[in-house]
């Protein structure tokens, strides 16, 4: 039914923070279905694309599709659809894992019915329910990744967007939270995250775009990206990366 | 003072001394910064100085009209509970109603090889860069006026010397009593009872006010002048009466009372330095949490907790719940539901109680004391503690900081958050409120006025409410995201204290018909007063959901980006 709507689609989006412009006219077709890394180095405006794309952050300019449905006109309808984890954005971590997930499904209007049993077993799956009463606050960062990805499943979203969802996390957790992404991305749903890791991105990822100084360098499907390179070298060449020459920083040798 | 930094691995290696210079500088920069392309923070700034100057111009000439007036007999008692005044206000302002600039905060230099002699050093210098510290200096130069007029050169250089080691004193307290306080306030174990301590240090304003007045009231001035020798020999009026002394013949004591107050630095000084060490290593110190009952039912049924049970399980109950258990869980705000009960109780208290005949008070108990209170007099201290219970929400967005990106993901309407969060702050008020019009009501021995006093204390929780919500969603600013729950952004302090002095005098005013009900209606105002103030209170918080929540429909990403802690 919406096969003719790319599950999310930006057109002009551009960001400026007193003066300095963090996106600059990020244009951008997600298909329905498909795993999409959107990769850059640090300070690329992976956050504030992705922020911009789900109603966090007003754009300057541009629009935003989810589904069709944009997400600066009619952002009740586009945010049912969607399933977010921001990063470097706290939780109500006040909560225990159980109470923040309660929390996050009533928000969403859902049956209490559905959200404790919906909630038991993400808290199973993710390995957090041994974590009992303790307060998010006191969470691991793996964990508080995990819950923070519970947190956007909990609703069922048709389009899931992950900004850093592998960041700090240890290769167990890793491992759990891309098998999840992955059933998830086989069972319809379409995966949008940010990374700078370029082993996870080739992994999973059908289709990748990679952001520099604010506007999108490389964009379509993962072989089409890297042709018969890897990943990281085309990365790496597109972000006009310096490899050492090994004059400078000798007073590092003792 | 300038100590060597050792490296430790590499002492060869040349390393410049860290001296305070630097630490005064890095704030300087930090404050610059901040104001950078923000032209509302510079005119707020602006704004505050200005206040600032005006305050310290006023006790300046307080604090120099003994010697303005060539007048001796009243000079010690001025300095003595000036100066004694000042330094309290600096103990336990910051706790109840300020908090402390943490531009510098201590964490941040935990990884630097700096010895904590300097750190404390540094950090204390730069406290001192602040415009509270510099219209206090200002003020107080009033006081080395009047030690110059009175007692010539010699005189005004011991008061110069005395007033500074005062202000030193001043800083150095509100430092040690924050630390101390945020410290036992992060460590679990002991947090209740320094929710405890903190109440009863903030109640010790009541009782010090009614002293204080009673003492006025009594005009003896002889044994007022005999209270303040005596204060003079504390640290509280030691710094601030040593050049009166010199002045008035007493020169011995000046040199005396300076080491008084060398020594009440050096001790609050080393407390901090103690205090410092567990802020730097931060939040995880103080042991494990108090072990949780085990998971019952289910998600939901977590999520709830008993007060908010009556809810329904929709997005309304979620964010009642959730906003019900925060003002219990999170320091920050928890440290401001004590103040409004410790406020609330005193404030009409005082307003009431000493307004009446004080030596009745002490001849009879409280309960003669009610003479010339009148309806209107209760009532106009009902809207002033409605109007600072409702003032707490003044920035209930920021207290919440980016985590309210959870409810603008998932478009949460504007009018039902603010009924939520009105509603789950209410839980908590709402009894309290009841608590104090009862109190005051029995203690002014006047059972029949309880209607009179909870329907004015509804009306004006209500309209405060109604003004605040509002205010919330346009004013809002971030705080800091420190384990100190005093802690407040450069800046943010002024901003939050001219906020709520405006949404103070706004909700104030939406209550006035309560008061001129009181004053016109008599005797039958005692019984209509409850129904019609809850009305009033209900209808006016209901009517600032409506409106405010439309603004914040269209501004919810913008409300995010305010309370977002720049990093």
């Amino acid at each position: 039914m919406t096969v003719e709507h790319p599950a999310l689609a930006l057109r002009g989006l551009a960001k400026r923070f007193d003066g300095t412009i963090a996106v600059a006219g990020v244009d951008l077709d997600v298909p329905a279905g498909s795993f999409y890394g959107l990769l850059g180095p640090n300070g690329a405006g992976k956050t504030t694309t992705l922020s911009m794309a789900v109603g966090l952050l007003r754009p300057d300019a541009g629009a935003a599709w989810v589904l069709g449905h944009d997400v600066w006109q009619d952002p009740i309808t586009a945010k049912r659809l969607l399933g977010v984890m921001p990063d470097g954005v706290r939780l109500f971590d006040r909560l225990t894992g159980a109470e923040l997930l309660a929390y996050n499904g009533l928000l969403r209007g859902m049956d209490p019915a559905v959200v404790d049993q919906r909630a038991a077993e993400l808290l199973d799956v993710l390995a957090l329910g041994d974590a009992g009463r303790t307060l998010v606050v006191d969470y691991s960062a793996g964990m508080k990744k995990k819950i923070g990805l519970a947190c956007a499943l909990l609703h069922g979203p048709r389009v899931l967007v992950l900004d850093e969802p592998f960041e700090a996390v240890d290769p167990v957790s890793a491992a759990l939270i891309r098998d999840i992404l992955t059933r998830y991305a086989a069972g319809g749903g379409t995966v949008v995250f940010s990374s700078h890791v370029m082993e996870v991105v080739e992994r999973l990822c059908s289709h990748v775009a990679i952001l520099a100084g604010g506007t999108i360098k490389r964009v379509g499907t993962i072989d089409e990206v890297r042709g018969d390179r890897s990943l990281e070298q085309v990365f790496v060449e597109v972000v006009g990366g310096r490899t050492a020459t090994g004059e400078e920083l000798s007073w590092l040798s003792q | 003072m300038a100590l060597p930094v050792s490296t430790g691995a590499n002492p060869a290696a040349p390393v410049r001394p860290v001296s305070a210079r630097h630490f005064v500088r890095l704030k300087l920069r930090v404050m610059g910064n901040n104001f950078r392309g923000q032209g509302w923070r510079i005119a707020l700034f602006i704004g505050g100085a200005l206040l600032g100057l005006w305050f310290a111009a006023s006790g300046f000439f307080l604090f120099a009209a003994p010697g303005l007036a060539d007048d001796g007999r009243y000079a010690v008692l001025v300095a003595a509970a000036g100066g004694g005044l000042l330094v309290l206000g600096w103990l336990l302002l910051p706790l109840v109603f300020f908090g402390v600039d943490e531009t510098l905060d201590p964490a941040r230099f935990a990884l630097l090889p700096l010895p904590r002699r300097t750190l404390v050093t540094g950090l204390f210098v730069a406290a001192l860069v602040s415009v509270p510290v510099l219209a206090v200096l200002i003020a107080t130069l009033g006081l080395v006026l009047t030690a110059w007029s009175l007692g010539g050169w010699s005189a005004g250089l011991v008061a110069v010397v005395g007033v500074l080691a005062g202000l030193l004193l001043c800083v150095a307290a509100s430092r040690a009593v924050t630390s101390a306080f945020a410290t036992m306030l992060r460590s679990r174990r002991v947090r209740d009872l320094a929710a405890v301590l903190l109440a009863v240090t903030a109640a010790l304003i009541g009782p010090l006010q009614v002293f204080g007045l009673a003492a006025l009231r009594q005009a003896d001035w002889n044994r007022l002048a005999g209270a303040a020798t005596v204060i003079g020999w504390t640290p509280f009026g030691a710094p601030w009466t040593a050049g009166i002394d010199v002045a008035q013949g007493r020169v011995w004591a000046a040199p005396v009372k300076l080491l008084i107050t060398v020594m009440a630095l050096g001790a609050l000084l080393a407390w901090w330095s103690r205090s410092l060490e567990s802020a730097m290593v931060g939040a995880t110190s103080g042991g494990k949490a108090p072990a949780r009952r085990g998971a019952t039912g289910g998600a939901v049924a977590q999520l709830f907790p008993r007060v908010a049970g009556w809810a329904g399980r929709d997005r309304f109950g979620a964010l009642v719940a959730r906003e019900a258990r925060y003002w219990w869980r999170d320091a920050r705000r928890r440290a401001n539901l004590i103040t409004i009960a410790v406020v609330g109780i005193f404030v009409p208290v005082f307003i009431n109680v000493t307004g009446g005949d004080f030596a009745a008070m002490e001849s009879g108990g409280l309960t003669a004391a009610a003479g010339d209170s009148s309806p209107v007099v209760v009532t106009i201290s009902m809207v002033l503690v409605g109007v600072l219970a409702a003032a707490t929400l003044a920035n209930q967005f920021g207290f919440d900081g980016s985590a309210y990106a959870a409810n603008v993901v998932a478009g949460v309407p504007g009018r039902v958050e603010l009924r939520a969060r009105m509603t789950a702050f209410s839980l908590y008020v709402l009894p309290m409120l009841a608590f104090v019009a009862v109190v005051l009501s029995v203690l002014l021995g006047r059972p029949g006025w309880i209607g009179l006093t909870f329907g004015g204390l509804v009306a004006t929780y209500g309209a405060g409410l109604a003004v605040n919500s509002l205010v919330s969603v346009l004013g809002a600013y971030s705080l800091p995201e420190t384990s100190n729950p005093f802690a407040m952004n450069s800046g943010a302090g002024l901003t939050k204290g001219l906020l709520t002095l405006l949404t103070m005098i706004a909700s104030a005013v939406a209550a006035v018909p309560m008061v001129v009900a009181a004053a016109l209606l008599g005797d039958a105002w005692l019984w209509l007063a409850l129904p019609v103030g809850a009305a009033y209170g209900l209808g006016a918080a209901l009517l600032g959901a409506y409106l405010a929540g439309d603004v914040l429909d269209r501004r919810q990403p913008e409300l995010l980006a305010t309370v977002t802690p720049r990093r």
